[in-house]
């Protein structure tokens, strides 16, 4: 199947108009490629203004609180108010850091965030690069984190920092294994990286979406979904910004508008990672039809769909904030590699059996005719 | 085999500690109101910032002058030395001419309460005592002069 890209699109879309205009080809091609990557931009903004007003909400009604709610209605915009305020915060750069590694640090952890936002489908054809290599694009991308955080780490000069640098490389490239794993279940069902093609190969039912396929891949779900809150460094396992330990991490010594960067890329990460789980093992925004062939309303309703499965998920990843306390550096290493990469090796190897067996078909979900 | 067992019963635990403690909060998230109190503008109806704090709060100093002797012991007793009593004698009978208390010095432990004989000094609830100037901490409590009331005799009648 050939890889789809929004850029081309838009280009297809427009070059006979534009070029008509007399509007160099080169401007044409950088608009068309241009477009895709500010919507993804201030999509992940968004995403993350908003996670940020859910999660002082949220934890503010499991503490018996009532959280923001003095700008605008609800304090719907207080993520605007904190945004103006890190702008306006004075920017400080250590006299004793590595100036150019400091500046460079918070762009490559956002980056890490945005590129992968890339590959995933938003539902129906909302998607910039379908990429046939997709899913191991989203595993690559992501390790890119660790540089970042060793980057800001190390360049901070600080003994803090530099400590949530280092515990950030080996929390993440471990937790790297499990995540690999269990979404390689999934690749041995559908037999693709292309994430359009996963999502496109589940349906609208429960049943045909691949949590449910075997009970295998229903364990390699939650695998996924634990070890990528590791990833991401979310507390229970939040140890490169462990507050009572490390002061406040690998960021303890960026203010205003780079640390807003951290944050931004932070809660963004929580959106695309329960994207991808909505994708990957929850259907994604699939109800039965071809994304690409079928009229707008529906592709927006596919979207509709994507978002009501992918917002819950963040949700999920707030209230489990709020409810576990923080592990032990040594109990979450123990976690990764005594129990998830042996659980998700067994997994991995029990998915390969079943669909041996079974013909590559799941309990209820069934192997498409060639 | 005790390792195997071992194993799977770590996984049950962290199974269902997880669910538990996730289900407490899931249970405060939905069910429990919250409990916080909005001040200082949506207190509800008929409730003012002074009904928020307990029975025997500690809030600025009150003074009643009608039963004050005049007697100076909470001036001399204050460790800060907040309260200024004025008294003047004028035919025969004795009067407060002034009693300050300086808010903003004072640190409300309540030693010039408990001197007080007569009850006359005492904590009222009021605390909103936010201003640009500190003068605005210093209350005069009597303005005219009052006269001083009669104090006990010794034997507990009156004189
Ligand atoms: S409460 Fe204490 S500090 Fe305040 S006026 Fe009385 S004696 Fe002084
Ligand atoms: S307020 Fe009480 S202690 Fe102070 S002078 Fe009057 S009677 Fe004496």
């Amino acid at each position: 199947m050939e890889q789809y890209s929004a850029a081309e699109k838009i280009y297809e879309l427009f070059s006979e108009k534009a070029l008509a205009l007399g509007i160099p080809e080169p401007v044409l091609v950088i608009a068309a490629y241009a477009i895709p990557c500010l919507v993804v931009i201030n999509l992940i903004q968004g995403a993350a203004g908003m996670l940020t007003y859910a999660e002082r909400k949220i934890s503010a009604d499991i503490q018996n609180r009532i959280g923001a709610n003095r700008v605008g209605p609800f304090g719907l915009i207080q993520f605007l108010a904190d945004g103006v305020k890190l702008f306006l915060k004075e920017d400080i750069i250590p006299d004793a850091a590595d100036r150019k590694l400091f500046k460079l640090a918070p762009y490559i952890v956002l980056s890490s965030t945005v590129l992968a936002a890339i590959v995933v489908p938003f539902g129906g054809s909302f998607i910039v690069a379908d990429l046939n290599i997709g899913l191991i694009f989203i595993i690559v991308v992501s390790s890119l984190l660790v540089v970042g955080f060793l980057m800001s780490g190390w360049a901070s000069n600080n003994k803090w920092a530099l400590l949530g640098g280092i515990r950030s490389a080996a929390q993440i490239i471990s937790y790297e294994i499990p995540t690999a794993l269990s979404l390689l279940c999934i690749v041995l069902i559908t037999g693709t990286f292309s994430l359009q093609e996963t999502v496109m190969s589940q349906g609208l039912w429960p049943w045909q979406w691949f949590i449910f396929h075997n009970p295998f891949s229903f364990v390699a779900f939650f695998i996924f979904f634990v070890s990528a809150l590791a990833e991401m460094n979310r507390t229970p396992f939040d140890f490169p910004e462990a507050e009572s330990e490390l002061v406040s991490g690998y960021n303890v010594e960026y203010s205003g508008m780079r640390f807003s960067i951290f944050f931004i890329a932070e809660y963004g990460s929580i959106f695309i990672i329960s994207g991808l789980a909505a994708a990957v093992f929850l259907g994604g925004g699939n109800i039965g039809l071809d994304p690409y062939e079928s009229p707008l309303h529906m592709q927006l309703l596919m979207v509709g769909v994507f978002f009501a499965k992918t917002v819950p998920l963040c949700l999920v990843i707030i209230w489990v904030r709020w409810s576990m306390p923080r592990l032990r550096i040594d109990q979450m290493l123990t976690m990764c590699w005594k129990y998830f990469i042996p659980i998700a090796f067994a997994c991995l190897v029990a998915t390969a059996i079943w669909l041996l067996v079974f013909n590559g078909n799941g309990i209820f979900w069934r192997m498409p005719a060639p | 085999m005790n390792a195997i067992r071992n194993y799977m019963d770590n996984i049950l635990k962290a199974v269902t500690s997880t669910a538990k403690g996730m289900g407490i909060t899931l249970r405060y998230w939905a069910l429990e109101p919250s409990i916080t109190v909005e001040y200082p503008d949506r207190l509800g109806k008929g409730v003012t910032a002074e009904d928020l704090v307990s029975e025997r709060f500690r809030g600025f100093l009150g003074f009643e002058p009608s039963v004050c002797i005049a007697c100076l012991q909470c001036q001399r007793v204050c460790p800060t030395d907040c309260i200024k009593v004025g008294t003047e004698k004028r035919d025969e009978v004795r009067f407060i001419t002034r009693f300050d208390v300086n808010q903003a010095k004072c640190m409300h432990c309540g030693l010039c309460v408990e001197e007080c004989p007569t009850e006359a000094l005492f904590f009222t609830k009021r605390y909103e005592g936010a201003c640009f100037d500190m003068e605005g901490l210093c209350f005069s409590h009597v303005g005219e002069p009052v006269p001083a009331a009669k104090r006990k005799r010794e034997d507990g009648g009156q004189e």
